[in-house]
C-alpha cells in the first residue's frame, strides 16, 4: 500500500485550496484594482468600484430582488416539498414512483425547455402571470425543488420518520402538530442543506428569469450579462457584483453550517451517544 | 381502573397473505393478556389494529365499551410502546413524557406535575432532561412507557418493548413493566414472541399461529394443558415425537403408552416435556443412549437417542446437574415417561 507522508498531504490541500481561491482571488483583485492588463498583478489599487457599485441602485435593486427571489422560491419549495415527502412517507408511499419522475425532469430537461414549457402553459391556463414575477417564482420553484426533496427524503428516512409518525399518532397528534412537533424539528439537516442548494440554485438562476420575464426582473445573473454586453462594459463592477454574491451565499452556507454542526448524528437511527448515559 | 378490551371477529388481509383470520379476544379491565406467537403468527398486526395503527378488514373492535373499529389512532384511548423505542430525538426525556398532554392542549403546570409523576414512577426523574441519545436502551423505553402512560388511556399497547434490549436489562425491565401495569391497574396488550416472557408477566396468554387465536389460558394452563398441537409444540420446549397409532394408543417400548386421540389418523403426536422424562434405575422403560449433555445451571439438559416405532428419534430430558453429571456421554440410559404429563394430538391436528 502506498503511503502519503505528510509533505504530500500538505501539498495535496494547498493545490485543492488554490484551485478553490485563486479565482476569486483575482475577482477581488479585480475589482480592486485601476488597471490590470499586462501585469501579474494589477497596477494600481482603488476602492472607486466598490463605492461606485455599492451605491448604484440598479446594483442593489438586482441584489435585493434576487435574494427576495431565492428566498420566496426556498418558503413555496419547503411549503409544499415537506408536507408531500411526509404523506408519501407515511401514508402513500406508492406516489414515490411519481414524485422520483418529477425530482428528475429539472435533470433531464433543458431549462431552457422548460421555460417555454411554462410560458406555454401559463399562455394557455394564467395568462394573468405572463410578465410577472409570480411565473418566476412558480418556475424556480419546480426547477430546484429536487435538491430540497432528495434531501429530505433522506432526512426523513435517517430520522425514521414513519416510526415517529406512528409514535406521534398514538400520543394523539394531529397531523399538521406531527409536522411541526416531530417532523420539522427532526429533519433540521436536511432542511438545511436542501434549502442552501434551492436558494442557490435559484440566486443563479438565468435561463428562466430571461425567457420568462426578461429585463423587466433584471436579476443578479441577468444584471451580469447587461454589464458585460453593454457598449461601455464594466468589468469592475462586474467583479464587485460577483464577490457580492458570493459572500452572501458563502455567508449563507457557513450558517447553514454551523446550525447543523453536531445535529445530523443524533437523528439516525439507533444511535446512542454514551456521553454522560449511564448504563442500566 | 381502565377499561376493557373486546375484539370480534377480526380479520385482516395483506393481499394474498391472510394476516387476522376472524380473531376474537376478550381483555378484562386492569389483565396484561400476552399475544405470544412466531415470527408473521398476526400478533402484531392485532395489536397495531387495536392502535388504529392497521384497519381490519371485519370485525369490532371495542376499548373501554366504545367501538373504535373506524376511530383514527390520535382518537383512540390507547397508549403505545414500540419495539424501537420511537422517542422523539428532538425532545428530552421530559418533552417526550409530555408531548401527548401537549398536543390535547393541556395547561403547562398541570403538564409539569404528570411528567414529573410518571417520571418518578419509572425512575428516571435524574434523566429527564437528557435526550434520548444521551440514556441507555432501558432508560429510553422506561421514557418511551412513560410517555405512554402519560394522558392515563384505557389500555396500554405493548409491541415486544424488550426485544431490542440486552438479556439482563430484558429481565429487569419485564419486572418493572409488570410492577408499573399493576400499579397504574391499566389494561393491557403485550405483543411478544418470547414465551418466557410472556409466562412471567401475563395474566392470560393469547397464543396465536397463523393469523388464528390458538389457545387463551392462564399461564400454568398453558404449561399443563395445550389444548392444541401447536400450543403444545410453541410452549414449554415440549419433545414430540410422532407415533403410529396402534389399538387406540400411540407409544414405544416400555417407555410411554397413551390413548390416541379421537379422529385421528394412523399416526399421531405426542407432547412431553423435558422436566417429564424419568430415568429407572431398575431395568424398566426404554433404552437410550446420552448423545450430549448441556449445562443450565441447577438442570443439565441431555440429549437421548432412543429406538421408537423402529425409527430412530431424539429426546430432551432435563435432570437435576448433581444427577446429570456422573452420566458421560455414549451412557446407557432407560427412561419413561407418565402417560399423565404427555398430549397427544392428531398429526392433522
Amino acid at each position: 500500500m502506498v503511503r502519503v507522508g505528510w509533505v504530500g498531504r500538505i501539498a495535496f490541500f494547498a493545490a485543492i485550496v488554490a484551485y478553490i481561491a485563486l479565482p476569486m482571488t483575482a475577482v477581488v483583485l479585480y475589482s480592486l484594482s485601476t488597471r490590470w492588463t499586462s501585469n501579474l498583478l494589477p497596477d494600481g489599487y482603488t476602492l472607486r468600484h466598490w463605492r461606485e457599485g455599492l451605491t448604484e441602485t440598479r446594483l442593489q435593486q438586482a441584489v435585493l430582488r434576487t435574494t427576495w427571489m431565492a428566498a420566496a422560491t426556498l418558503v413555496l419549495d419547503v411549503a409544499i416539498v415537506v408536507p408531500a415527502v411526509y404523506w408519501q412517507r407515511v401514508r402513500n408511499p406508492r406516489i414515490r414512483i411519481l414524485t422520483e419522475l418529477s425530482a428528475a425532469i429539472p435533470f433531464v430537461l433543458p431549462f431552457v425547455v422548460i421555460a417555454f414549457g411554462i410560458l406555454r402553459l401559463a399562455g394557455r391556463y394564467t395568462p394573468e402571470l405572463l410578465g410577472t414575477p409570480w411565473i418566476i417564482l412558480l418556475g424556480h420553484a419546480a426547477i430546484a425543488f429536487p435538491f430540497l426533496y432528495w434531501a429530505i427524503d433522506g432526512a426523513m428516512a435517517a430520522a425514521g420518520i414513519s416510526r415517529l409518525n406512528e409514535a406521534a399518532q398514538t400520543c394523539g397528534a394531529t397531523p399538521v402538530q406531527i409536522l411541526r412537533h416531530v417532523v420539522f424539528p427532526n429533519i433540521g439537516a436536511g432542511l438545511a442543506t436542501g434549502g442552501m442548494l434551492v436558494f442557490a440554485t435559484s440566486f443563479g438562476e438565468f435561463a428562466l428569469v430571461q425567457i420568462l420575464v426578461g429585463a423587466r426582473f433584471e436579476n443578479v445573473s441577468l444584471y451580469s450579462l447587461n454589464l458585460l454586453t453593454e457598449t461601455s462594459s464594466q468589468y469592475e463592477k462586474l467583479a464587485v457584483l460577483t464577490v457580492v454574491v458570493f459572500v452572501i451565499l458563502f455567508a449563507i452556507s457557513v450558517a447553514v453550517v454551523a446550525l447543523n454542526r453536531g445535529q445530523a448524528g443524533r437523528f439516525l437511527p439507533g444511535v446512542r451517544a454514551a456521553e454522560g448515559g449511564r448504563s442500566e | 381502573m381502565s377499561g376493557g378490551v373486546r375484539l370480534e371477529g377480526i380479520s385482516k388481509r395483506f393481499g394474498a397473505v391472510r394476516a387476522l383470520d376472524d380473531v376474537s379476544l376478550e381483555v378484562a379491565p386492569g389483565e396484561l393478556v400476552a399475544l405470544l406467537g412466531p415470527s408473521g403468527c398476526g400478533k402484531t398486526t392485532l395489536l397495531r389494529s387495536v392502535a388504529g395503527l392497521e384497519q381490519p378488514d371485519s370485525g369490532r373492535i371495542l376499548v373501554g365499551g366504545k367501538d373504535v373499529t373506524g376511530a383514527p389512532t390520535r382518537k383512540r384511548p390507547i397508549g403505545m410502546v414500540f419495539q424501537s423505542y420511537a422517542l422523539f430525538p428532538n425532545m428530552t426525556l421530559r418533552g417526550n413524557v409530555g408531548f401527548p398532554l401537549k398536543v390535547r392542549g393541556q395547561a403547562v403546570d398541570r403538564i409539569a406535575d404528570r411528567v414529573e409523576e410518571l417520571l418518578d414512577l419509572v425512575h428516571l426523574t435524574d434523566q429527564a432532561d437528557r435526550f434520548p441519545h444521551q440514556v441507555s436502551g432501558g432508560q429510553q423505553q422506561r421514557a418511551a412507557l412513560a410517555r405512554a402512560l402519560a394522558p392515563a388511556p384505557e389500555v396500554l399497547l405493548l409491541d415486544e418493548p424488550l426485544s431490542a434490549l440486552d438479556a439482563m436489562v430484558r429481565t429487569r425491565l419485564r419486572d418493572e413493566i409488570r410492577r408499573i401495569q399493576q400499579v397504574v391497574k391499566i389494561t393491557a396488550l403485550y405483543v411478544t414472541h418470547d414465551q418466557a416472557e410472556a409466562m412471567a408477566m401475563a395474566d392470560r396468554v393469547a397464543v396465536m399461529n397463523r393469523g388464528r387465536m390458538e389457545q387463551v389460558a392462564p399461564p400454568l394452563e398453558l404449561y399443563d394443558e395445550p389444548t392444541t398441537r401447536f400450543s403444545a409444540g410453541f410452549v414449554g420446549n415440549r419433545n414430540a415425537l410422532e407415533l403410529p397409532v396402534t389399538d387406540g394408543h400411540v407409544g414405544f417400548g416400555g417407555a410411554l403408552r397413551v390413548a390416541a386421540p379421537n379422529g385421528g389418523s394412523g399416526r399421531a403426536v405426542a407432547f412431553f416435556r423435558p422436566e417429564d422424562v424419568r430415568f429407572s434405575a431398575n431395568g424398566h422403560g426404554h433404552p437410550a443412549i446420552v448423545e450430549g449433555k448441556m449445562f443450565q445451571g441447577s438442570v443439565t439438559r441431555l440429549h437421548l437417542v432412543v429406538e421408537a416405532a423402529g425409527e430412530t428419534a431424539r429426546l430432551y430430558a432435563d435432570l437435576p446437574s448433581r444427577e446429570a453429571a456422573p452420566l458421560p456421554v455414549g451412557a446407557e440410559v432407560r427412561v419413561f415417561v407418565d402417560a399423565a404429563n404427555v398430549r397427544v394430538f392428531p398429526v392433522d391436528g
